[in-house]
């Protein structure tokens, strides 16, 4: 990420939780509103990958779908409460995160990219011959609504519901960030520059790495978690590749430079989906193109518009 | 289960096993001569199968697929290498994966766009529909077919970089483009010439496996992860080790739908999980 607005709280922060509280009366529905956090809170473990250690995730919805079926286990069989269900699922997620970590940043470059996706692809797999527990294709339905905690606030009044899926998100973007801006952070971006140099200055870039990787899993299981609130219901394709996909490209759309990216991205790609989709059923065309866009001209995604309208685009640190 | 039923589905495996191996080793050999990623790979394959469905739609047989469609699929390679992917040499593999993953998404929406959804099946070319038995085995014919294909493609392509002249401009570009370039020759025309021929045999690839799994727009995707396990396990560049890994997860693949057919799928990635665990750098151990 960039080195300037590294602090935590700063005016990103106040930014963020702006464009929370403004996201409902703006769009035309509560739904598309709930989407957007949701997404948003996956795309983040992707920008906090990519954006601070340099790493590309092609299986961030493993997590997500992990995080889904986990929370919709609980709340429907075992009766627990949204919270306290959302927390089990997100600890879960770095739980898996932090074993398939294990195996996968032992693998750089492109390996890494490769095991993320095959890991992924293994995850897909893994819900559709267990239909027991997750229902297989048919998904994982009848999820009651349940009261966030303590029997209080029954999540079936659709703006209590976001109000509290933006609380969980905002929490979310505030913890990246408070990490980036951590001594932490700045080892995790001196990977990024130059992985070498940093194992020569004595850290040892595997466990930055793993720890990198098992906090985007418990970020991208959060998500998932607010996916089950919202639908009541976990699709087989939570756990798909082409989630996945969408929390990356949402990421990258959106700038991977700030964790704001991942907010604009998913509110761009949400929004699309939204008017698109009716009109064009194949309007994922349309997102690859802007991706090849954002790739080649933009690389700091929607968010370095500004900037690269006012100077030519510097380059790639991690090239 | 009888002794023979386990090496009939062995004998099975080596089939889907060779078609893997036929599908990865383009991916390989693009990668070991330019260091280039290409997650349009898959996108090859499955444009490929879908243009035998539609000559076997036309002409009533799988069989001229074999041959057109990894020249349809030699051109989708090579005009997406001139177009889009050469201004993607200088930039991270980052940029470069991103570039063919979006160039696969366009590849998928354009067929989904022609052939719609639905999956739909292509039949066994008539001369190899029957089954060939020897000594008390039987075994489809096609799948003979496709081992014998893929197994003189294999052969034919050592031969072709281990003796021949162009096979040497391969592998003095993959040491060393620069040097080769102030040699003389050319470097872009063998990328070129390296990315038809990665794309041909995606296209094989997808031409033979479309009588055996039918088409769909998402076959891409699949043939996608299942040449990265092929690659993680034997190695990026590797021949021998991309033959060695195609053929255990493709035996594999075929034993386990014998036991457990809903886990067919899973335990290819299993396997990989159980092999990375104790042998992190792969079957061949280069990293």
């Amino acid at each position: 990420m960039t080195t300037e607005g590294l602090r935590f709280p700063n005016g990103t922060t106040v930014v963020i939780a702006v464009f929370l509280i403004a996201l409902p009366c703006i769009l035309p529905s509560l739904t598309l509103a709930s989407e957007i956090l949701v997404l948003a809170t996956g795309a983040l473990s992707c920008t906090l990958l990519l954006g601070s250690v340099g790493l590309l995730s092609f299986g961030q919805g493993l997590y997500f779908g992990l995080g889904a079926y986990v929370s919709a286990i609980l709340i429907r069989d075992f009766e627990m409460s949204a919270l306290a269900a959302t927390i089990a699922a997100s600890l879960a997620g770095c739980l898996l995160a932090a074993a398939a970590g294990l195996l996968i940043v032992r693998r750089q470059g492109v390996y890494f990219v490769m095991l993320t996706l095959a890991f992924a692809q293994m995850g897909f797999f893994l819900a559709l011959a267990f239909p027991r527990l997750t229902g297989g294709e048919n998904g994982f339905g009848n999820v009651p609504r349940t009261a966030i905690a303590f029997g209080q606030f029954a999540l079936s009044n659709p703006l209590l519901l976001y109000v509290f899926l933006a609380i969980l998100s905002f929490a979310a973007f505030a913890l990246v960030q408070r990490i980036v801006a951590s001594p932490f952070g700045s080892v995790l971006n001196s990977i990024r520059y130059n992985e070498s140099r940093s194992e020569a200055l004595g850290y040892d870039a595997r466990r930055f790495k793993l720890a990198a990787v098992t906090m985007a899993g418990g970020i991208a299981a959060l998500a998932g978690a607010m996916n089950t609130l919202m639908l009541n219901f976990v699709p087989l394709s939570a756990i798909d590749v082409e989630t996945s996909e969408r929390l990356l490209i949402a990421s990258l759309i959106g700038g991977v430079g700030s964790p704001l990216g991942a907010l604009i991205g998913a509110s761009v790609l949400s929004a699309m989906s939204d008017f698109l989709s009716p009109i064009w059923p194949r309007w994922s065309m349309v997102v690859a193109l802007l991706l090849i866009v954002t790739v080649l001209f933009l690389r700091d995604g929607l968010l370095g518009l500004g900037g690269v309208l006012r100077r030519q685009g510097k380059e790639m640190p991690n090239g | 289960m009888s002794a023979q039923v386990l090496i009939f589905g062995a004998l099975n495996g080596v089939g889907i096993g060779m078609i893997y191996f036929i599908l990865s080793v383009g991916l390989t050999m693009i990668f070991g001569l330019m260091q280039f990623v290409n997650f349009a790979h898959g996108a090859f394959y499955m444009v490929s199968a879908y243009a035998a469905f539609a000559i076997a739609q036309w002409t009533g047989s799988v069989l001229p697929a074999l041959l057109i469609s990894p020249l349809l699929a030699a051109a989708f390679a090579l005009a997406s290498e001139r177009l889009l992917l050469q201004r993607t040499y200088s930039l991270p593999h980052e940029a470069q994966i991103l570039i063919t993953f979006a160039l696969a998404i366009l590849a998928q929406e354009s067929v989904t766009m022609i052939f719609g959804t639905l999956g739909k099946n292509v039949p066994v070319p008539e001369i190899f529909s029957g089954v060939v038995i020897f000594g008390g085995f039987v075994y489809p014919s096609y799948r003979l077919f496709v081992v014998g294909i893929a197994v003189a493609v294999a052969l034919a392509m050592w031969l072709a970089i281990e003796r021949t002249r162009f096979g040497a401009m391969v592998r003095a570009a993959a040491e060393n483009a620069e040097m080769m370039g102030l040699l003389g020759f050319d470097s872009r025309k063998v990328f070129m010439a390296a990315f038809a021929f990665g794309g041909a045999l995606a296209g094989l690839a997808g031409a033979l496996a479309a009588p055996l799994r039918g088409v769909e727009p998402l076959m891409g995707r699949e043939a996608l992860a299942i040449a990265f396990v092929v690659v993680i396990l034997g190695g990026l560049g590797s021949f021998s080790g991309a033959l060695l890994a195609a053929l255990l997860i493709g035996i594999t693949q075929s034993l386990m739908s014998m036991i457990w057919p809903g886990g067919a799928h899973l335990m290819i990635y299993g396997v990989m999980t159980m092999i990375l665990a104790f042998r992190p750098t792969g079957l061949m151990g280069r990293s």
